[in-house]
């Protein structure tokens, strides 16, 4: 039997390893041997990968736990390093130290010749430490540990070109929008503290907890707190895994390598929220405020961002927006209490993510830096295996039949029509009565639509790169050449991954598998609102509908963009005008609710406060300085005469103390 | 004799010095950091080696006072890892001060000595007049150092912070004064005793005078004058010794003697926090729009340790622990940050952020060092920063969530301000050519990065600081009865009257004693078998009427 | 014929009134450290004459506190020596009033 705790572990050798090699080596003139060192780092997050397949095929039902020691222990407050390896984290956990390993694999041909390349390979085993702690942990806060360390290694791996201040800025920005977020987590913690003590940071004793309240029935007085708790959490999610109004720092984290913008911000670290609210169902299950907010929340997310991801040039900015959109898909589900279809999202959405960033990938890398799309066309003969990868993941994402999205995305949508309960209020307007609407049909268009923008958005991008004729410049046409076999082999495995990852969950020919695993883990939260479920609908109409969104999607990006004429590229591959005030419309939200007003106060902190202050400092400085100088003047020059006064004052002392008998 | 040791044998450690070579600071160096390590060693073992206390022994009368000041030394948790941090940090100081003072490290060496000599004796003082000898005699090899080895502006930066200081703790010395001679002796038992005697008018006006004293050391709000420039003119290492281990005497003050003594009104409590929380948002603020490196750490000192306030005066369960990691934790992190901060004004030779950047490239090393050094003061988890801020977050919730709230937006404001100044510094291209000084040199480095290190053992595993506490718990007894003896011994044989049991027996109360400890201890001042019942019962009608 | 004790206290008086003009009066300040080593010694002789006219076991006193005083005034007559030497080496002068500088 493995232990649990030998899963972190080794990417965290694998990270004070190449550290150190990093930090040895960062003297010498050449650097390290790439070789020794791109097995070293590779080896570490398959070795850990190893273990959970290990530990993932006889796994008991109730799942692993293990505790370690002592983390924080103090008066009020107690925490434990713990493990826990269940459904969840099973899942999550295959694809995460899985897809690690092979973007690793593809990161040592990238990243070959780069100067940092032992301190590259450092980052991403910390990451790789970090997120595993994050879904392996069986406590808020361990998971915490995970959560922030994953937003450092961003943070590290943004910035990590960091002669360019351009990307220290992209890298600034996205911790401290995480910082946001987690300052909500933290929040979120201390409120669950104040409900019912150190101990229900456990994920088993928050879930008794919750079984408890609801078996005693007290639900009413614990709700209202619980919600409290639960929006904080949930912006906890928004931060990290970039939705309304904490998402505009994913857009710029695209400054970091292609690889990182894969692994980090598409296939795993981005998800965590999605994990996080998933292995807090039974909590939210019990909150409805906080539910809807989460649905209308990733409803807005997924619509915004898709549109955003038609007005974007740079190939990877796309991809962001369309992460983005995504992982709005995955919020909507977990609106509405579909647990396990958000993770199944997940699980789908991070193979063929991956694979399309990596193609992006090999795409810049065959361009020599290349990103913006107006400057491609045409490379589905000069790189076809690349192309093929890239088509494979896009008939995936837009939902096309049989591929991975289309499983996950249509279940997605399904659950949000028959689970949806949310619903206007009747009211009086302008003296006529409006009876309640049911809100449910209306997010349900809203998902179709999206889909059928992220149809043409990702169609628009597939054939600005690989149809068509080359735009670029003519010398660098002959240069552009297939990736090598170390990001080849990684990309056609995430490519199958792309097509066949679907089959885990396939409801309309039959298999659960994926449902029953999660089902321990989520299945009582999802049963305690399945009460409510009264619609049905035969599930093969949503597939049809789907269907027919992606198609009509592709359909209209080959309308529009297979013969139109491609505008020039001018400098900059950022939207103007109109698409930027979209695009950018959370950036100046930012910007004015944020940024201006700290500014404001830390201006007038520095210039008015500290000014006053500095002001009382010296009127009192001066007014001791005035009158020392008054009390010197009684000085005397001349010795003598100062001590004859002296004496002069003795003889009077004397005589007072004589004349008054002593008495005074 | 540990205790004596660490009081004592840095000021003859001083003298040592004098007598070493002025010309060579190689075998001067090597001397002084010998006995640095000496003085390491023995934190290390007050730390671990439980509480402790010495002889008291009768040091001088104060004309005008009954009891006689005695020389007494004492150390609980809290006091050994302060004393802790004063010698580590005066260690590496030591180490990384012979790449800039050159020919004088003797006198910075005698300088350093004293000022170890003198934290020590502030943490570990049990008697109040000793303790404030101390805390006086902290400024001078202070504001020395200052004015001997500072930037340009070093003699006004050392006449503020004197001046500043000094006049600060005069309005304690005369509130000390005026209590001792009400109380039997200048005990913190007795002189808890003697407040309560006192009108509440005077009471609140004694408390502001000790109030103020802590308020300017620490600093607080809007007592931080002296602070900034201070901490950007004195030499780096310095500037690590003021905010690692002698600006915690402020907060050390508020803990040991303010808290014990004062029985504070609710209103003085929230005040006192969100003077705490203020100064956290303001410092934060202020660190946002510094231009010059070190004036940026010390604003961030500023606002750590307004949190630390924060966290004393939220007076919760969790609070002990939560502020001890976190004053620990800064110590040793913006400790850390200055002596990177020194390093990198010697190679360039400037501290203006502007006109730094790029040495990432340049100096890998370095680099390295700092930018942990300042993902370590961001308090990200798994560092013992993030203990420290999150218990102490806990402890502010108590108080309710507002508090929690605005401490969480000073620590947004800290990731901004320290990214920015890692930003700044390390990253980008070089801002301008210069002739680059000595870089990190090997001993340097391994000094820092044991400190980051122990941030993240501490960081992983706080018991290695908790635990101390929960130590010092069950020693506390019998301190306390000791404490008390020293009293009764006063007392004379005078029987005590039942006014006075049943002033000693609020404060006990106020001291969270539960009623059978009350009675037992009175029994004990007492010292009449007949008196116990009477002890009883006064603490039976006193639970009655709560 | 016994020394009557008033004329050593008369004496006294009167070597103290001559140190203390000379003190103040002259300009030369060795003249003034004379000055002020002769009213010292006056304060001596005053001592050693009032324990010749107080009982016995209080004589003694009178007899031990000038033998201290002199040692003392023998310590700072060599520190102000000092003082004036290093004082007249900086200013390449012996009057008193030119020694201002210690005025704020």
């Amino acid at each position: 039997m493995i232990s649990l705790w030998l899963i972190p572990l080794f990417p965290l050798l694998g990270c004070i390893l190449l550290g150190a090699i990093a930090v040895i080596s960062s003297g010498s003139r050449k650097g390290p041997a790439e070789g020794f060192v791109g097995a070293l780092a590779v080896l570490f997050p398959a070795l850990s990968f190893l273990s959970v397949a290990l530990l993932a095929l006889d796994m008991p039902e109730a799942g692993i736990r293990e505790t370690l020691c002592n983390w924080i222990d103090i008066p009020m407050f107690r925490v434990e390093f713990g493990f826990l390896f269940d459904g969840l984290s099973r899942i999550m956990l295959l694809f995460v130290t899985g897809i690690g390993t092979l973007i690793t694999l593809y990161s040592t041909g990238y990243m070959h010749g780069d100067r940092g390349f032992a301190r590259y390979f450092a980052y991403i085993n910390l990451f790789l430490f970090s997120m595993i702690v994050l879904v392996l942990s069986d406590n808020l806060l361990l998971t915490f540990l995970g959560w922030e360390g994953v937003g450092l290694c961003s943070y590290l791996l943004i910035g990590f070109w960091n002669k360019d201040l351009k990307n220290c800025q992209a890298a600034n920005k996205a911790f401290i929008v995480n910082r946001v977020g987690d300052i909500g987590f933290i929040l979120g913690m201390l409120c669950l503290v104040t409900i019912g003590g150190s101990a229900i940071l456990n994920y088993d004793a928050l879930m008794n907890f919750i079984q408890m309240i609801i078996n005693g029935n007290h639900l009413d007085l614990v709700v209202p707190f619980l919600s409290v708790a639960g929006i904080l959490f949930f912006i906890g999610c928004t931060g990290k895994s970039a939705q309304i109004p904490l998402l505009t720092w994913l857009p710029d984290a695209m400054a970091g390598p292609t690889p990182v913008s894969a692994l980090i911000h598409a296939a795993t670290m981005v998800t965590s929220g999605v994990y996080l609210l998933a292995r807090l169902a039974s909590m939210f299950a019990i909150l409805p405020v906080v539910l809807n907010i989460i649905l209308i929340i990733g409803m807005l997310t997924a619509f915004w961002a898709a549109v955003a991801g038609l007005f974007q040039n740079d190939i990877k900015k796309v991809l962001a927006y369309s992460t983005i959109s995504q992982l709005g898909y995955m919020f909507m589900a977990s609106g509405v209490c579909a647990f396990d279809a958000s993770i199944f999202h997940v699980f789908t959405h991070a193979f063929f993510k991956a694979a399309l960033f990596l193609g992006a990938g090999a795409v810049i890398h065959a361009l020599a830096g290349e990103q913006d799309m107006r400057k491609m066309g045409g490379l589905l003969k000069k790189t076809p295996v690349t192309s093929c990868v890239m088509i494979f993941a896009f008939l995936a994402i837009v939902g096309f039949p049989g591929f991975a999205g289309f499983w996950s995305k249509d279940l997605i949508l399904e659950r949000i029509y028959t689970n949806c309960t949310m619903a206007l209020p009747a009211f009086t307007f302008f003296g006529a009565e409006v009876p309640s609407i049911q809100l449910n049909s209306i997010i349900y268009m809203v998902g179709l639509a999206t889909a059928v923008i992220t149809a043409v958005y990702m169609g628009r991008l597939i054939i600005l790169t690989f149809f068509g004729s080359y735009r670029g410049s003519k010398e660098s046409e002959e240069h552009i050449h297939e990736a090598p076999a170390s990001m080849l082999i990684p990309m056609v495995i995430l490519a199958f991954g792309a097509v066949f990852a679907g089959y885990f969950w396939a409801d309309s020919i039959g298999i659960k598998f994926f449902a029953d695993t999660l089902a321990p883990v989520v299945g009582s939260a999802q049963a305690y609102n399945a009460s409510a479920v009264t619609i049905h609908v035969n599930p093969m109409v949503f597939a049809a509908f789907g269907t027919l969104a992606a198609l009509g999607g592709m359909f209209i990006a080959y309308k529009i963009y297979a013969n139109a004429r491609i505008p020039a590229a001018k400098g900059s591959s950022a939207p103007e005008g109109r698409k930027a005030t979209w695009t950018f419309l959370f950036d100046s939200i930012h910007k004015y609710v944020g940024i201006i007003p700290v500014n404001v106060l830390a201006w007038i902190c520095d210039v008015v406060v500290d000014k006053i202050l500095a002001a009382a400092q010296w009127t009192i400085g001066a007014i001791a300085t005035i009158l020392g100088d008054g009390a010197a003047s009684f000085q005397v020059r001349k010795v003598r005469v100062q001590v004859a006064l002296s004496i002069v004052g003795l003889i009077a002392l004397v005589a007072i103390v004589l004349l008054t008998g002593g008495t005074l | 004799m540990l205790l004596h040791l660490l009081v004592l044998a840095p000021f003859v450690a001083a003298i040592l010095m004098v007598m070493t070579s002025k010309e060579d600071s190689k075998s001067s160096s090597r001397l002084a950091i010998l006995m640095g390590i000496a003085f390491m060693a023995m934190a290390t073992a007050l730390v671990y080696g439980g509480d402790i206390s010495t002889e008291p022994i009768e040091w001088f009368r104060i004309p005008g006072v009954k009891g006689p000041v005695h020389y007494y030394l004492y150390s609980h948790a809290l006091a050994s890892w302060m004393v802790f941090l004063s010698c580590g940090l005066s260690l590496v100081a030591l180490i990384s001060a012979r790449g800039i003072t050159c020919r004088s490290y003797r006198n910075f060496a005698i300088g350093i000595f004293s000022l170890m000599g003198a934290m020590n004796g502030t943490f570990l003082a049990a008697d109040a007049v000793l303790f404030f000898f101390f805390f006086e005699a902290m400024v001078i090899p202070a504001a020395v150092l200052i004015a001997g080895f500072g930037g340009k502006d070093r003699m006004k930066a050392a006449m503020t912070f004197a001046i500043y200081t000094l006049v600060g703790s005069a309005p304690m010395m005369v509130a000390l004064w005026y209590l001792l001679t009400i109380a039997d002796n200048s005990m913190l038992m007795s002189l808890a005793i003697a407040l309560q005697s006192l009108p509440e008018g005077t009471q609140n006006v004694l408390l502001i005078c000790f109030l103020l004293a802590f308020l300017v050391k620490t600093p607080i709000f809007p007592f931080h004058g002296w602070q900034a420039i201070t901490y950007a003119e004195a030499p780096a290492p310095l500037s690590a010794i003021l905010t690692g281990a002698m600006s915690k005497a402020g907060v050390f003050g508020f803990i040991t003697w303010v808290l014990p003594i004062f029985p504070l009104s609710l209103n003085a409590v929230s005040c006192m926090m969100w003077l705490g929380l203020f100064t956290a948002v303001y410092g934060a603020l202020m660190a946002l729009r510094a231009t010059d490196g070190k004036k940026l750490l010390a604003f961030s000192s500023m606002g750590h340790l307004g949190l630390a306030v924060a966290g004393v005066f939220s007076l919760s369960e969790a609070m002990f622990p939560a502020v001890l990691v976190l004053l620990v934790a800064h110590g040793i992190s913006a400790g850390a940050q200055f002596f990177l901060m020194g390093i990198a004004e010697r190679m360039t030779g400037t501290r203006e952020l502007d006109q730094l950047g790029g040495l990432s490239s340049k100096n890998p090393v370095f680099s390295t060092l700092f930018g942990f050094a300042g993902v370590m003061a961001l308090a990200v988890p798994g560092t013992a920063g993030f203990v420290g801020e999150f218990t102490v977050l806990l402890a502010l919730w108590d108080m309710g969530p507002l508090p929690a709230i605005v401490a969480g937006f000073t620590l947004i404001l800290s990731a901004a301000y320290m990214l920015r100044f890692i930003q700044k510094v390390i990253f980008g291209k070089q801002a301008r050519e210069y002739e680059e000084g000595e870089r990190t040199t090997l001993l340097e480095g391994t000094s820092v990065g044991i400190m980051l290190l122990l941030l993240l053992v501490f960081g992983f595993h706080p018991a290695f600081i908790t635990d101390t506490l929960a130590r010092g718990e069950a020693t506390d007894d019998a301190v306390a009865a000791q404490v008390l003896s020293d009293a009764s011994i006063n007392q004379g044989n005078a029987p005590m009257t039942a006014d006075e049991i049943h002033q000693l027996d609020s404060t006990l109360a106020a001291a969270g004693f539960k009623d059978d400890e009350r009675a037992s201890i009175i029994a004990q001042m007492t010292k009449d078998a007949d008196s116990e019942e009477n002890a009883e019962n006064t603490v039976k009608e006193a639970s009655d009427a709560e | 014929m016994e020394l009557q004790a008033i004329y050593v206290q008369i004496l006294a008086l009167v070597i103290f009134a001559i140190g203390l003009i000379v003190a103040v009066s002259r300009r030369n300040v060795f003249f003034v450290l004379m000055g002020v080593e002769l009213a010292l010694n006056a304060v001596n002789l005053s001592f050693v004459g009032f324990a010749k006219t107080l009982p016995n076991d209080l004589s003694v006193v009178g007899q031990i506190v000038p033998l201290f005083s002199i040692a003392i005034a023998a310590a700072e007559a060599c520190v102000g020596l000092a003082m004036v030497i290093l004082i007249f080496r900086n200013r390449e002068s012996v009057d008193a009033d030119t020694y201002s500088n210690m005025k704020g």
